[in-house]
Protein backbone atom coordinates (compact mmCIF):
# COMPACT_ATOMS: atom_id res chain seq x y z
CA UNK A 1 0.00 0.00 0.00
CA UNK A 2 3.01 2.01 0.65
CA UNK A 3 4.24 1.82 -3.11
CA UNK A 4 0.80 2.79 -4.57
CA UNK A 5 0.63 5.88 -1.74
CA UNK A 6 4.13 6.84 -2.86
CA UNK A 7 3.33 6.76 -6.29
CA UNK A 8 0.49 8.79 -5.95
CA UNK A 9 2.68 11.63 -3.75
CA UNK A 10 5.30 11.10 -6.51
CA UNK A 11 2.52 12.46 -9.36
CA UNK A 12 0.96 14.97 -7.42
CA UNK A 13 4.72 16.47 -6.51
CA UNK A 14 7.45 15.24 -8.26
CA UNK A 15 9.53 17.87 -6.16
CA UNK A 16 9.11 16.64 -3.04
CA UNK A 17 11.04 13.91 -1.12
CA UNK A 18 8.81 12.25 0.71
CA UNK A 19 10.32 9.54 1.81
CA UNK A 20 12.05 11.85 4.69
CA UNK A 21 9.76 14.50 4.91
CA UNK A 22 7.89 15.13 8.50
CA UNK A 23 6.65 18.59 8.39
CA UNK A 24 5.01 18.77 4.71
CA UNK A 25 2.05 21.15 6.47
CA UNK A 26 3.98 22.46 8.92
CA UNK A 27 6.09 23.72 6.64
CA UNK A 28 3.78 24.69 3.87
CA UNK A 29 5.29 22.01 1.48
CA UNK A 30 1.93 21.00 0.73
CA UNK A 31 -0.46 23.89 -0.06
CA UNK A 32 -3.87 24.07 0.80
CA UNK A 33 -4.85 23.09 -3.37
CA UNK A 34 -2.36 20.13 -2.85
CA UNK A 35 -4.38 18.99 0.05
CA UNK A 36 -7.64 18.41 -2.37
CA UNK A 37 -6.57 17.13 -4.94
CA UNK A 38 -4.59 15.00 -2.67
CA UNK A 39 -7.93 14.54 -0.57
CA UNK A 40 -9.55 13.44 -3.58
CA UNK A 41 -6.91 11.04 -5.00
CA UNK A 42 -6.63 8.99 -1.83
CA UNK A 43 -10.09 8.40 -1.23
CA UNK A 44 -10.89 7.04 -4.78
CA UNK A 45 -7.51 5.32 -4.84
CA UNK A 46 -8.04 3.32 -1.43
CA UNK A 47 -11.89 3.51 -0.93
CA UNK A 48 -11.66 5.64 2.26
CA UNK A 49 -13.63 9.19 2.87
CA UNK A 50 -10.94 11.46 4.29
CA UNK A 51 -13.21 13.46 6.56
CA UNK A 52 -12.26 16.93 7.69
CA UNK A 53 -11.40 16.33 11.09
CA UNK A 54 -8.53 13.82 9.84
CA UNK A 55 -7.42 17.20 8.23
CA UNK A 56 -4.93 18.04 10.79
CA UNK A 57 -1.51 18.43 10.10
CA UNK A 58 -0.25 15.45 12.15
CA UNK A 59 -2.58 13.35 9.71
CA UNK A 60 -0.38 14.73 6.48
CA UNK A 61 3.00 15.62 7.76
CA UNK A 62 4.60 12.55 6.21
CA UNK A 63 4.08 9.97 3.97
CA UNK A 64 3.89 7.42 7.30
CA UNK A 65 1.34 9.40 8.97
CA UNK A 66 -0.75 9.23 5.77
CA UNK A 67 -0.52 5.54 5.71
CA UNK A 68 -1.86 5.63 9.33
CA UNK A 69 -4.66 7.42 8.61
CA UNK A 70 -5.49 5.58 5.50
CA UNK A 71 -5.51 1.92 7.33
CA UNK A 72 -7.06 3.36 10.42
CA UNK A 73 -10.07 4.77 7.91
CA UNK A 74 -9.87 1.07 6.15
CA UNK A 75 -10.91 -0.48 8.95
CA UNK A 76 -13.88 1.73 9.97
CA UNK B 1 -11.57 65.52 -3.54
CA UNK B 2 -9.12 63.18 -1.83
CA UNK B 3 -5.74 63.84 -3.60
CA UNK B 4 -4.25 60.35 -2.61
CA UNK B 5 -5.02 57.28 -0.34
CA UNK B 6 -2.93 59.19 2.81
CA UNK B 7 -5.90 61.35 2.80
CA UNK B 8 -7.52 58.38 4.29
CA UNK B 9 -5.15 57.09 6.27
CA UNK B 10 -5.07 60.63 7.94
CA UNK B 11 -8.28 61.04 8.67
CA UNK B 12 -8.91 57.23 10.13
CA UNK B 13 -5.76 57.82 12.82
CA UNK B 14 -7.36 60.74 14.03
CA UNK B 15 -10.98 59.21 14.15
CA UNK B 16 -9.61 55.55 15.35
CA UNK B 17 -6.51 55.97 16.60
CA UNK B 18 -6.74 53.45 19.39
CA UNK B 19 -8.58 50.57 17.12
CA UNK B 20 -7.24 47.52 15.71
CA UNK B 21 -6.58 48.11 12.23
CA UNK B 22 -4.63 45.48 11.37
CA UNK B 23 -4.01 41.95 12.85
CA UNK B 24 -2.02 38.51 12.36
CA UNK B 25 -1.32 35.38 14.79
CA UNK B 26 1.23 37.16 15.98
CA UNK B 27 0.94 40.63 15.96
CA UNK B 28 -1.66 43.93 16.07
CA UNK B 29 -1.27 47.32 15.20
CA UNK B 30 -4.02 49.79 16.07
CA UNK B 31 -4.17 52.45 13.35
CA UNK B 32 -1.82 55.36 15.54
CA UNK B 33 0.55 52.28 15.16
CA UNK B 34 0.43 51.98 11.78
CA UNK B 35 0.22 55.23 11.00
CA UNK B 36 3.55 55.92 12.97
CA UNK B 37 5.44 53.09 11.17
CA UNK B 38 4.07 54.39 7.33
CA UNK B 39 5.63 57.35 8.74
CA UNK B 40 9.39 55.51 10.23
CA UNK B 41 9.30 54.44 6.72
CA UNK B 42 8.53 57.05 4.96
CA UNK B 43 11.00 59.45 6.35
CA UNK B 44 13.55 56.98 5.91
CA UNK B 45 13.04 56.26 2.13
CA UNK B 46 11.90 59.80 1.05
CA UNK B 47 15.66 60.82 2.32
CA UNK B 48 16.74 58.57 -0.36
CA UNK B 49 14.21 57.72 -3.20
CA UNK B 50 12.82 60.85 -5.03
CA UNK B 51 9.18 61.28 -5.03
CA UNK B 52 7.28 59.35 -8.02
CA UNK B 53 9.88 56.50 -8.53
CA UNK B 54 9.07 52.95 -7.59
CA UNK B 55 9.67 50.62 -4.22
CA UNK B 56 9.91 47.45 -5.11
CA UNK B 57 7.97 45.36 -1.84
CA UNK B 58 8.94 41.94 -0.90
CA UNK B 59 8.74 41.11 2.41
CA UNK B 60 6.42 37.80 4.11
CA UNK B 61 2.59 37.25 4.59
CA UNK B 62 2.43 39.73 7.85
CA UNK B 63 0.93 43.01 9.43
CA UNK B 64 3.92 44.91 8.64
CA UNK B 65 3.80 44.44 4.95
CA UNK B 66 0.71 47.00 4.40
CA UNK B 67 2.84 48.87 6.35
CA UNK B 68 5.80 48.89 3.92
CA UNK B 69 3.54 49.77 1.40
CA UNK B 70 1.99 52.72 2.60
CA UNK B 71 5.47 53.97 3.91
CA UNK B 72 6.07 54.02 0.24
CA UNK B 73 3.34 56.12 -0.47
CA UNK B 74 4.72 58.23 2.36
CA UNK B 75 8.09 58.19 0.12
CA UNK B 76 5.90 60.30 -2.18
CA UNK B 77 6.75 56.70 -4.40
CA UNK B 78 4.26 53.80 -5.58
CA UNK B 79 4.94 50.21 -4.64
CA UNK B 80 5.42 47.05 -6.89
CA UNK B 81 4.82 43.99 -4.92
CA UNK B 82 6.80 40.76 -4.92
CA UNK B 83 6.03 37.41 -3.14
CA UNK B 84 9.07 35.94 -2.17
CA UNK B 85 8.05 32.55 -2.14
CA UNK B 86 7.88 32.83 -5.80
CA UNK B 87 10.82 31.35 -7.93
CA UNK B 88 13.92 33.32 -8.50
CA UNK B 89 13.81 33.62 -11.93
CA UNK B 90 10.79 35.04 -11.45
CA UNK B 91 11.15 37.63 -9.15
CA UNK B 92 13.73 38.58 -11.78
CA UNK B 93 11.20 38.86 -14.64
CA UNK B 94 9.72 41.22 -12.58
CA UNK B 95 12.69 43.02 -11.20
CA UNK B 96 13.68 43.59 -15.09
CA UNK B 97 10.08 45.06 -16.22
CA UNK B 98 10.09 47.75 -12.92
CA UNK B 99 13.77 48.56 -13.36
CA UNK B 100 13.96 49.82 -9.33
CA UNK B 101 16.31 51.46 -7.88
CA UNK B 102 15.22 50.74 -4.19
CA UNK B 103 13.41 47.47 -2.69
CA UNK B 104 12.08 46.72 0.80
CA UNK B 105 12.42 43.58 2.29
CA UNK B 106 11.81 42.07 6.03
CA UNK B 107 14.60 40.20 7.22
CA UNK B 108 13.18 37.20 6.23
CA UNK B 109 13.76 37.85 2.85
CA UNK B 110 16.92 39.78 3.15
CA UNK B 111 18.74 36.42 1.92
CA UNK B 112 16.59 35.81 -1.29
CA UNK B 113 16.72 39.84 -2.24
CA UNK B 114 20.57 39.51 -2.35
CA UNK B 115 20.42 36.74 -4.53
CA UNK B 116 18.54 38.03 -7.33
CA UNK B 117 19.19 39.94 -10.21
CA UNK B 118 19.28 43.34 -8.61
CA UNK B 119 21.76 46.17 -8.65
CA UNK B 120 19.95 48.75 -6.32
CA UNK B 121 19.81 49.73 -2.77
CA UNK B 122 17.84 46.96 -0.17
CA UNK B 123 16.18 48.62 2.70
CA UNK B 124 15.34 45.73 5.94
CA UNK B 125 12.45 46.84 7.43
CA UNK B 126 13.05 45.93 10.53
CA UNK B 127 15.95 48.52 10.93
CA UNK B 128 13.91 51.75 9.78
CA UNK B 129 10.70 50.79 11.44
CA UNK B 130 11.76 53.25 14.58
CA UNK B 131 13.16 55.92 12.12
CA UNK B 132 12.60 59.52 13.88
CA UNK B 133 9.73 60.74 11.55
CA UNK B 134 10.30 63.85 9.88
CA UNK B 135 7.23 65.80 9.47
CA UNK B 136 8.27 68.22 7.07
CA UNK B 137 9.66 65.92 4.54
CA UNK B 138 6.93 63.99 4.61
CA UNK B 139 4.42 67.10 3.88
CA UNK B 140 6.57 67.50 1.11
CA UNK B 141 6.35 64.21 -0.33
CA UNK B 142 2.47 64.13 0.08
CA UNK B 143 1.76 67.41 -1.78
CA UNK B 144 3.15 65.43 -4.46
CA UNK B 145 0.68 63.00 -5.09
CA UNK B 146 -2.24 63.74 -7.04
CA UNK B 147 -5.16 61.34 -7.77
CA UNK B 148 -4.37 60.11 -10.65
CA UNK B 149 -0.77 59.48 -9.65
CA UNK B 150 0.59 55.86 -9.58
CA UNK B 151 -0.26 53.87 -6.11
CA UNK B 152 0.99 50.40 -7.16
CA UNK B 153 1.81 48.11 -10.23
CA UNK B 154 1.09 44.70 -9.80
CA UNK B 155 2.08 41.73 -11.79
CA UNK B 156 0.03 39.54 -13.80
CA UNK B 157 0.34 36.44 -16.43
CA UNK B 158 1.86 37.52 -19.66
CA UNK B 159 0.73 35.62 -22.96
CA UNK B 160 4.80 36.25 -24.21
CA UNK B 161 6.54 34.56 -21.07
CA UNK B 162 7.33 37.97 -19.37
CA UNK B 163 4.51 39.17 -16.44
CA UNK B 164 2.70 42.74 -17.10
CA UNK B 165 2.81 45.38 -14.08
CA UNK B 166 -0.17 46.51 -14.13
CA UNK B 167 -0.37 50.71 -12.90
CA UNK B 168 -3.09 51.12 -10.43
CA UNK B 169 -4.07 55.05 -9.89
CA UNK B 170 -4.51 56.49 -6.44
CA UNK B 171 -8.24 57.89 -7.84
CA UNK B 172 -9.12 54.02 -9.36
CA UNK B 173 -8.11 52.33 -5.80
CA UNK B 174 -10.27 54.85 -4.00
CA UNK B 175 -13.40 54.88 -6.76
CA UNK B 176 -13.39 50.99 -6.38
CA UNK B 177 -12.99 50.97 -2.67
CA UNK B 178 -15.98 53.20 -2.30
CA UNK B 179 -18.07 51.48 -4.38
CA UNK B 180 -17.21 47.99 -3.34
CA UNK B 181 -17.82 49.25 0.42
CA UNK B 182 -21.42 50.85 -0.62
CA UNK B 183 -22.25 47.07 -2.22
CA UNK B 184 -20.95 45.10 0.52
CA UNK B 185 -21.83 48.04 3.84
CA UNK B 186 -18.26 48.05 5.26
CA UNK B 187 -18.19 49.76 8.38
CA UNK B 188 -16.20 50.35 11.18
CA UNK B 189 -17.84 47.24 13.08
CA UNK B 190 -16.07 44.66 10.26
CA UNK B 191 -13.68 42.80 10.49
CA UNK B 192 -12.26 41.07 7.45
CA UNK B 193 -10.43 37.85 7.17
CA UNK B 194 -7.36 37.99 4.43
CA UNK B 195 -7.27 34.92 2.12
CA UNK B 196 -5.20 36.41 -0.42
CA UNK B 197 -1.58 37.06 -0.97
CA UNK B 198 -0.84 40.10 0.31
CA UNK B 199 1.21 40.96 -2.84
CA UNK B 200 -1.95 39.89 -5.46
CA UNK B 201 -4.66 41.90 -6.72
CA UNK B 202 -7.38 40.42 -4.34
CA UNK B 203 -5.76 41.64 -1.18
CA UNK B 204 -6.72 45.62 -2.34
CA UNK B 205 -9.66 45.49 0.02
CA UNK B 206 -8.29 43.93 3.20
CA UNK B 207 -5.36 46.25 2.56
CA UNK B 208 -7.79 49.41 1.92
CA UNK B 209 -10.82 49.25 3.70
CA UNK B 210 -9.25 49.59 7.32
CA UNK B 211 -7.73 53.32 6.41
CA UNK B 212 -10.99 54.22 4.27
CA UNK B 213 -14.09 52.85 6.49
CA UNK B 214 -12.31 52.13 9.71
CA UNK B 215 -13.12 48.06 9.47
CA UNK B 216 -9.97 45.65 10.98
CA UNK B 217 -8.00 43.15 8.94
CA UNK B 218 -7.19 40.03 10.51
CA UNK B 219 -4.36 38.42 7.93
CA UNK B 220 -4.96 34.20 7.85
CA UNK B 221 -2.14 32.25 8.13
CA UNK B 222 -1.90 30.48 4.87
CA UNK B 223 -1.88 26.96 6.11
CA UNK B 224 -4.86 26.92 7.95
CA UNK B 225 -6.36 26.80 4.38
CA UNK B 226 -4.89 23.02 4.21
CA UNK B 227 -6.55 22.02 7.54
CA UNK B 228 -10.27 23.87 7.29
CA UNK B 229 -11.81 23.22 10.62
CA UNK B 230 -8.86 25.31 12.04
CA UNK B 231 -9.46 28.32 9.17
CA UNK B 232 -13.44 28.23 10.69
CA UNK B 233 -11.56 28.30 13.88
CA UNK B 234 -9.63 31.56 13.36
CA UNK B 235 -12.69 33.29 11.52
CA UNK B 236 -14.68 31.94 14.82
CA UNK B 237 -12.09 33.05 17.42
CA UNK B 238 -11.34 36.79 15.37
CA UNK B 239 -14.99 36.92 15.33
CA UNK B 240 -14.22 37.81 11.71
CA UNK B 241 -17.36 39.47 9.49
CA UNK B 242 -16.57 39.72 6.09
CA UNK B 243 -14.59 37.85 3.48
CA UNK B 244 -13.51 38.92 0.07
CA UNK B 245 -11.74 36.01 -1.44
CA UNK B 246 -11.13 33.93 -4.49
CA UNK B 247 -13.24 31.76 -5.80
CA UNK B 248 -11.08 28.91 -5.04
CA UNK B 249 -10.91 30.22 -1.64
CA UNK B 250 -14.64 30.19 -0.55
CA UNK B 251 -14.89 26.60 -2.72
CA UNK B 252 -12.13 24.60 -0.46
CA UNK B 253 -14.05 24.50 3.40
CA UNK B 254 -17.09 23.50 1.15
CA UNK B 255 -14.96 20.85 -0.86
CA UNK B 256 -13.12 19.19 2.33
CA UNK B 257 -16.67 19.25 4.16
CA UNK B 258 -15.35 21.98 7.05
CA UNK B 259 -19.08 23.12 7.71
CA UNK B 260 -19.90 19.35 8.88
CA UNK B 261 -17.74 20.27 11.86
CA UNK B 262 -18.39 23.94 12.57
CA UNK B 263 -19.79 27.64 11.36
CA UNK B 264 -18.21 30.79 11.26
CA UNK B 265 -20.91 31.93 13.65
CA UNK B 266 -20.18 35.78 13.16
CA UNK B 267 -20.00 35.97 8.82
CA UNK B 268 -22.12 38.48 7.31
CA UNK B 269 -20.63 39.26 4.41
CA UNK B 270 -19.30 37.17 1.53
CA UNK B 271 -17.41 38.67 -1.60
CA UNK B 272 -16.27 36.46 -4.10
CA UNK B 273 -14.40 36.63 -7.17
CA UNK B 274 -11.27 35.48 -9.66
CA UNK B 275 -13.56 33.27 -11.39
CA UNK B 276 -16.77 31.45 -11.98
CA UNK B 277 -18.11 30.23 -9.17
CA UNK B 278 -19.46 26.83 -9.46
CA UNK B 279 -22.76 26.92 -7.43
CA UNK B 280 -22.11 23.37 -5.97
CA UNK B 281 -20.17 24.83 -3.10
CA UNK B 282 -21.98 28.29 -2.62
CA UNK B 283 -25.36 25.42 -1.72
CA UNK B 284 -23.38 24.76 1.18
CA UNK B 285 -22.32 27.91 2.40
CA UNK B 286 -26.02 29.17 1.48
CA UNK B 287 -27.61 26.23 3.41
CA UNK B 288 -25.42 26.59 6.12
CA UNK B 289 -25.09 30.51 6.43
CA UNK B 290 -28.24 31.70 4.74
CA UNK B 291 -27.93 35.57 6.31
CA UNK B 292 -25.16 36.08 4.60
CA UNK B 293 -24.97 38.67 1.69
CA UNK B 294 -23.75 36.82 -0.89
CA UNK B 295 -21.56 39.03 -3.76
CA UNK B 296 -20.17 37.70 -7.07
CA UNK B 297 -17.87 40.33 -8.62
CA UNK B 298 -16.19 40.27 -11.87
CA UNK B 299 -13.52 42.31 -13.54
CA UNK B 300 -9.96 42.38 -14.86
CA UNK B 301 -6.79 43.76 -12.84
CA UNK B 302 -7.11 46.68 -15.55
CA UNK B 303 -10.26 47.55 -14.10
CA UNK B 304 -8.75 47.81 -10.23
CA UNK B 305 -9.73 44.38 -10.19
CA UNK B 306 -13.41 44.93 -10.70
CA UNK B 307 -16.69 46.00 -13.01
CA UNK B 308 -19.62 44.40 -12.15
CA UNK B 309 -21.09 42.68 -9.35
CA UNK B 310 -23.97 40.45 -8.62
CA UNK B 311 -25.89 39.96 -5.36
CA UNK B 312 -27.00 36.37 -4.97
CA UNK B 313 -30.66 36.36 -3.44
CA UNK B 314 -31.70 33.53 -4.72
CA UNK B 315 -31.24 29.82 -4.00
CA UNK B 316 -28.86 28.39 -5.79
CA UNK B 317 -28.70 24.49 -6.80
CA UNK B 318 -25.56 22.68 -8.21
CA UNK B 319 -25.60 23.77 -11.49
CA UNK B 320 -27.24 27.50 -11.32
CA UNK B 321 -24.81 29.81 -13.31
CA UNK B 322 -24.50 33.18 -11.44
CA UNK B 323 -24.47 36.47 -13.82
CA UNK B 324 -22.25 39.11 -12.70
CA UNK B 325 -24.74 41.56 -12.58
CA UNK B 326 -24.31 45.24 -13.03
CA UNK B 327 -21.55 47.57 -12.93
CA UNK B 328 -20.25 49.06 -9.65
CA UNK B 329 -20.82 53.11 -8.96
CA UNK B 330 -18.21 55.18 -11.58
CA UNK B 331 -17.47 51.84 -13.83
CA UNK B 332 -19.26 51.86 -17.39
CA UNK B 333 -19.41 48.78 -19.50
CA UNK B 334 -19.87 48.46 -22.62
CA UNK B 335 -20.61 45.64 -25.28
CA UNK B 336 -18.31 45.31 -28.69
CA UNK B 337 -18.61 43.24 -31.77
CA UNK B 338 -15.20 41.57 -33.12
CA UNK B 339 -15.67 44.95 -35.41
CA UNK B 340 -16.11 47.59 -32.99
CA UNK B 341 -19.59 47.68 -33.47
CA UNK B 342 -22.35 48.08 -30.70
CA UNK B 343 -24.04 44.58 -30.29
CA UNK B 344 -27.40 44.24 -30.67
CA UNK B 345 -29.68 44.06 -27.71
CA UNK B 346 -29.21 40.93 -26.07
CA UNK B 347 -26.21 39.26 -28.27
CA UNK B 348 -23.09 38.64 -26.98
CA UNK B 349 -19.78 40.75 -27.30
CA UNK B 350 -16.61 41.57 -25.85
CA UNK B 351 -16.59 43.18 -22.46
CA UNK B 352 -15.21 46.71 -22.09
CA UNK B 353 -15.10 49.13 -19.25
CA UNK B 354 -14.39 52.36 -18.64
CA UNK B 355 -14.00 55.16 -16.02
CA UNK B 356 -11.88 56.00 -13.30
CA UNK B 357 -11.01 52.53 -12.40
CA UNK B 358 -9.11 52.45 -15.86
CA UNK B 359 -5.16 51.03 -14.65
CA UNK B 360 -2.82 53.96 -16.07
CA UNK B 361 -1.45 50.76 -18.43
CA UNK B 362 1.07 48.46 -18.49
CA UNK B 363 4.29 49.40 -17.11
CA UNK B 364 7.20 50.37 -19.20
CA UNK B 365 5.48 48.80 -22.55
CA UNK B 366 3.60 51.40 -24.28
CA UNK B 367 3.01 48.51 -27.34
CA UNK B 368 0.90 46.06 -24.78
CA UNK B 369 -1.03 49.59 -23.58
CA UNK B 370 -2.30 51.05 -26.77
CA UNK B 371 -3.21 47.54 -27.64
CA UNK B 372 -5.50 46.80 -24.58
CA UNK B 373 -6.55 50.51 -23.91
CA UNK B 374 -8.40 51.92 -26.28
CA UNK B 375 -10.56 55.17 -27.48
CA UNK B 376 -14.00 54.07 -27.41
CA UNK B 377 -15.06 53.26 -31.27
CA UNK B 378 -18.44 54.32 -30.87
CA UNK B 379 -17.23 58.07 -29.18
CA UNK B 380 -15.73 60.13 -31.97
CA UNK B 381 -16.29 63.19 -30.05
CA UNK B 382 -14.15 63.68 -27.06
CA UNK B 383 -11.73 61.36 -25.57
CA UNK B 384 -12.59 58.37 -23.89
CA UNK B 385 -10.30 55.41 -22.94
CA UNK B 386 -12.02 51.61 -22.89
CA UNK B 387 -10.20 48.52 -21.42
CA UNK B 388 -10.98 45.49 -23.82
CA UNK B 389 -11.00 42.80 -21.12
CA UNK B 390 -10.86 39.45 -23.49
CA UNK B 391 -13.83 38.68 -21.80
CA UNK B 392 -17.72 38.03 -23.52
CA UNK B 393 -20.79 38.84 -22.00
CA UNK B 394 -24.06 39.87 -23.09
CA UNK B 395 -26.69 41.60 -21.11
CA UNK B 396 -30.70 40.38 -20.39
CA UNK B 397 -33.45 42.30 -20.79
CA UNK B 398 -33.30 43.36 -16.87
CA UNK B 399 -29.91 44.73 -18.02
CA UNK B 400 -28.09 42.34 -15.85
CA UNK B 401 -24.68 41.45 -17.46
CA UNK B 402 -24.02 37.43 -17.50
CA UNK B 403 -20.46 35.66 -18.45
CA UNK B 404 -19.78 33.27 -21.77
CA UNK B 405 -15.71 32.73 -21.49
CA UNK B 406 -12.86 34.28 -22.80
CA UNK B 407 -11.55 35.13 -26.81
CA UNK B 408 -8.57 33.76 -26.37
CA UNK B 409 -6.17 31.50 -24.09
CA UNK B 410 -6.56 32.77 -20.83
CA UNK B 411 -7.75 31.26 -18.09
CA UNK B 412 -8.02 31.51 -14.54
CA UNK B 413 -6.89 28.33 -11.98
CA UNK B 414 -6.82 28.22 -8.43
CA UNK B 415 -7.77 31.92 -8.71
CA UNK B 416 -5.16 32.93 -10.64
CA UNK B 417 -5.34 34.49 -14.17
CA UNK B 418 -3.09 32.64 -16.31
CA UNK B 419 -2.27 32.82 -19.81
CA UNK B 420 -1.88 29.58 -21.48
CA UNK B 421 0.77 30.64 -23.87
CA UNK B 422 3.35 31.77 -21.16
CA UNK B 423 3.08 28.12 -19.97
CA UNK B 424 4.21 26.67 -23.51
CA UNK B 425 6.94 29.47 -23.26
CA UNK B 426 8.20 28.14 -20.26
CA UNK B 427 8.13 24.54 -21.19
CA UNK B 428 9.56 25.06 -24.57
CA UNK B 429 12.56 26.31 -22.70
CA UNK B 430 13.29 22.98 -20.88
CA UNK B 431 15.99 20.54 -22.39
CA UNK B 432 13.60 17.52 -24.10
CA UNK B 433 11.06 19.52 -24.70
CA UNK B 434 10.68 20.29 -28.72
CA UNK B 435 6.59 21.16 -28.89
CA UNK B 436 3.80 21.37 -26.67
CA UNK B 437 0.67 22.98 -26.21
CA UNK B 438 -0.92 23.52 -22.63
CA UNK B 439 -4.90 23.17 -22.11
CA UNK B 440 -7.01 23.32 -19.11
CA UNK B 441 -9.27 20.70 -18.05
CA UNK B 442 -11.77 23.33 -16.25
CA UNK B 443 -14.97 21.00 -14.56
CA UNK B 444 -11.54 18.94 -12.78
CA UNK B 445 -9.38 21.94 -12.46
CA UNK B 446 -6.14 20.22 -14.34
CA UNK B 447 -3.96 22.16 -16.07
CA UNK B 448 -2.43 20.03 -18.86
CA UNK B 449 1.02 19.98 -20.61
CA UNK B 450 0.78 17.85 -24.09
CA UNK B 451 4.29 17.50 -25.31
CA UNK B 452 6.88 16.02 -27.95
CA UNK B 453 10.59 15.28 -26.92
CA UNK B 454 11.93 12.80 -24.52
CA UNK B 455 12.18 14.66 -21.01
CA UNK B 456 10.39 12.99 -18.42
CA UNK B 457 7.28 14.63 -16.35
CA UNK B 458 10.03 14.86 -13.33
CA UNK B 459 11.99 16.88 -15.44
CA UNK B 460 9.77 19.32 -16.54
CA UNK B 461 7.46 19.64 -13.44
CA UNK B 462 11.34 20.35 -11.40
CA UNK B 463 11.82 22.93 -13.92
CA UNK B 464 8.18 24.64 -13.54
CA UNK B 465 8.65 24.54 -9.72
CA UNK B 466 12.08 26.11 -10.47
CA UNK B 467 11.18 29.23 -12.32
CA UNK B 468 7.19 29.71 -12.21
CA UNK B 469 4.48 30.43 -9.13
CA UNK B 470 3.13 27.27 -7.89
CA UNK B 471 -0.43 28.00 -9.36
CA UNK B 472 1.27 27.36 -13.44
CA UNK B 473 2.81 24.17 -12.42
CA UNK B 474 1.28 21.79 -14.88
CA UNK B 475 -0.98 19.33 -12.79
CA UNK B 476 -1.17 16.78 -15.61
CA UNK B 477 1.56 15.87 -17.87
CA UNK B 478 0.82 13.86 -21.26
CA UNK B 479 3.89 12.98 -23.57
CA UNK B 480 2.93 12.14 -27.16
CA UNK B 481 5.17 11.12 -30.42
CA UNK B 482 3.50 14.00 -31.88
CA UNK B 483 0.98 16.88 -31.31
CA UNK B 484 -2.11 16.44 -33.44
CA UNK B 485 -2.44 18.87 -35.95
CA UNK B 486 -5.53 20.70 -38.05
CA UNK B 487 -4.93 20.90 -42.32
CA UNK B 488 -3.92 24.62 -41.53
CA UNK B 489 -0.51 22.84 -39.86
CA UNK B 490 -2.09 24.23 -36.35
CA UNK B 491 -2.02 21.90 -32.84
CA UNK B 492 -5.46 20.57 -32.97
CA UNK B 493 -6.77 21.69 -29.74
CA UNK B 494 -10.16 19.92 -29.84
CA UNK B 495 -8.71 16.67 -30.23
CA UNK B 496 -5.89 16.97 -27.28
CA UNK B 497 -8.92 17.68 -24.96
CA UNK B 498 -10.41 14.09 -26.36
CA UNK B 499 -7.37 12.76 -24.23
CA UNK B 500 -8.23 14.46 -20.68
CA UNK B 501 -8.56 11.71 -17.88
Amino acid sequence: MMDELMEILEELRPDVDFANETKLITDGILDSFDIVALVGELNDAFDIEIKPNNLVPDNFNSAKAMLALIEELQDE
Amino acid sequence: METSVLCRLNSAVEKYGDKIAYKDPENSLTFRQFNELTRSIGTYLARLVPAGAPVVVMSGRHIFTPACFLGAVRAGCFYAPMDGDMPVTRLNQILGVIKADFMLVDKAHLEIAQGLEFRGTIIVMEDIIDYPANDELLEQREKTLICTSPLYVIFTSGSTGVPKGVITSHQSLMTYIDSVSKVLDINDTDVLGNQSPLDYIAAIRDIYFPISRGASTFVIPKNEFAVPTALFETLNREKITALCWSVAGVELPAKLGAFDVLKPEYLKKLCFSGSVMPCKYLKIWQENLPDVLYVNQYGPTEATASCTYYVVKEKVDDDTVLPIGTPYDNYKVTLLTEDNKPVANGETGEICVSGPILALGYYGNAGYTEKAFIQNPLNSNYRELIYRTGDLGSFDENGILHFHGRMDRQIKHLGHRIELGEIEEAARKIDGVVDCCSLYNKPKEHLYLFYTGDATSKDIVLSFRKNMPAFMVPRKLVNLDKLPTLPNGKIDMQTLKTYFK
